[in-house]
């Protein structure tokens, strides 16, 4: 048996889906997309089997062939998005706990308290942030010359008095 | 006039409250018999038409059934963790 049989009548449209083809929640979402243009009920047509028939409501005129033809298209339009929403289920679930999570906000006191905090971990600090500021944003590759300039001024601290005093002492001489 | 409702495709809550909805519009009759339940309507003098509240009140019921079923599992779930969650 086909999985879609369509009984057109006057004012009434029946249609029977296979549930292996159609599940019950894409005929329920299709039903529901229909509910304020037509008087919609749902049964039994056989095992795995629903029948759907929808009526126009009274003052509304019905083109049945076509009242027909959108179900059929909201039916896998259903189905498509329920097999989307199932193939992406645990991307959706980890997106939400996260958000919720970062919504939480920072931890209480007494999350803090529980915390377990040993003497090898109490004092790691990844963020750098028991760090000095020239430790932190030093220059790459100024290393080498902080490290001339960290010799120098001892040099220099006693080279200007030695120059200075040779080169008067020079001058003198000439 | 009577309506029938299969109890895989609807839901025993929605139904009762379609009935407790409609009860003003019409005499309304539950019974509940294997497979489903049954819901007899008699229209009131000078009221509305039997058809139209029968119609109305399916509409009703299976508005509200869809509504409870994707309230305990939301669409896309695993069944299991529907039954889980209920």
């Amino acid at each position: 048996m086909s999985e879609v049989q369509t009984v057109l009548g006057e004012g009434a449209v029946q249609i029977e889906l296979d549930e292996t083809f159609y599940p019950k929640d894409a005929i329920y979402g299709a039903a529901y997309v229909f509910i304020d243009r037509c008087y919609v009920h749902l049964d039994r047509a056989g095992d795995k089997r629903v029948r759907v028939t929808l009526r126009a409501k009274s003052g509304a005129s019905l083109d049945s062939q076509a009242l027909a033809g959108e179900l059929e298209n909201e039916l896998l339009c259903q189905a498509w998005r329920l097999s989307i929403a199932a193939e992406n289920r645990q991307l959706i679930e980890s997106i939400t706990a996260r958000a919720l999570g970062g919504a939480a906000g920072p931890p209480g006191l007494d999350e803090l308290l529980a915390m377990d905090i040993d003497e090898a971990s109490a004092f790691d600090d990844p963020l750098g942030i028991a760090m000095s500021w020239e430790e932190k944003y030093k220059k790459k590759g100024a290393e080498p010359e902080d490290a001339a300039s960290g010799a120098a001024p001892a040099e220099a601290a006693a080279e200007p008095s030695g120059a200075a005093s040779a080169e008067p002492a020079a001058e003198k001489s000439t | 006039m009577e309506i029938r409702f299969h109890e895989e495709l609807y839901d025993g809550a929605a139904i009762d409250e379609a009935a407790a909805l409609y009860g003003s519009y019409a005499t309304l009759a539950v019974t509940r018999e294997p497979g489903g339940w049954i819901v007899k309507i008699e229209a009131q003098d000078g009221g509305a038409d039997a058809q139209v509240i029968a119609a109305e009140l399916a509409n009703y019921a299976l508005g509200r059934s869809i509504e409870r079923s994707r309230a305990v599992s939301p669409a896309g779930a695993a069944p299991d963790a529907a039954k889980e969650a209920a």
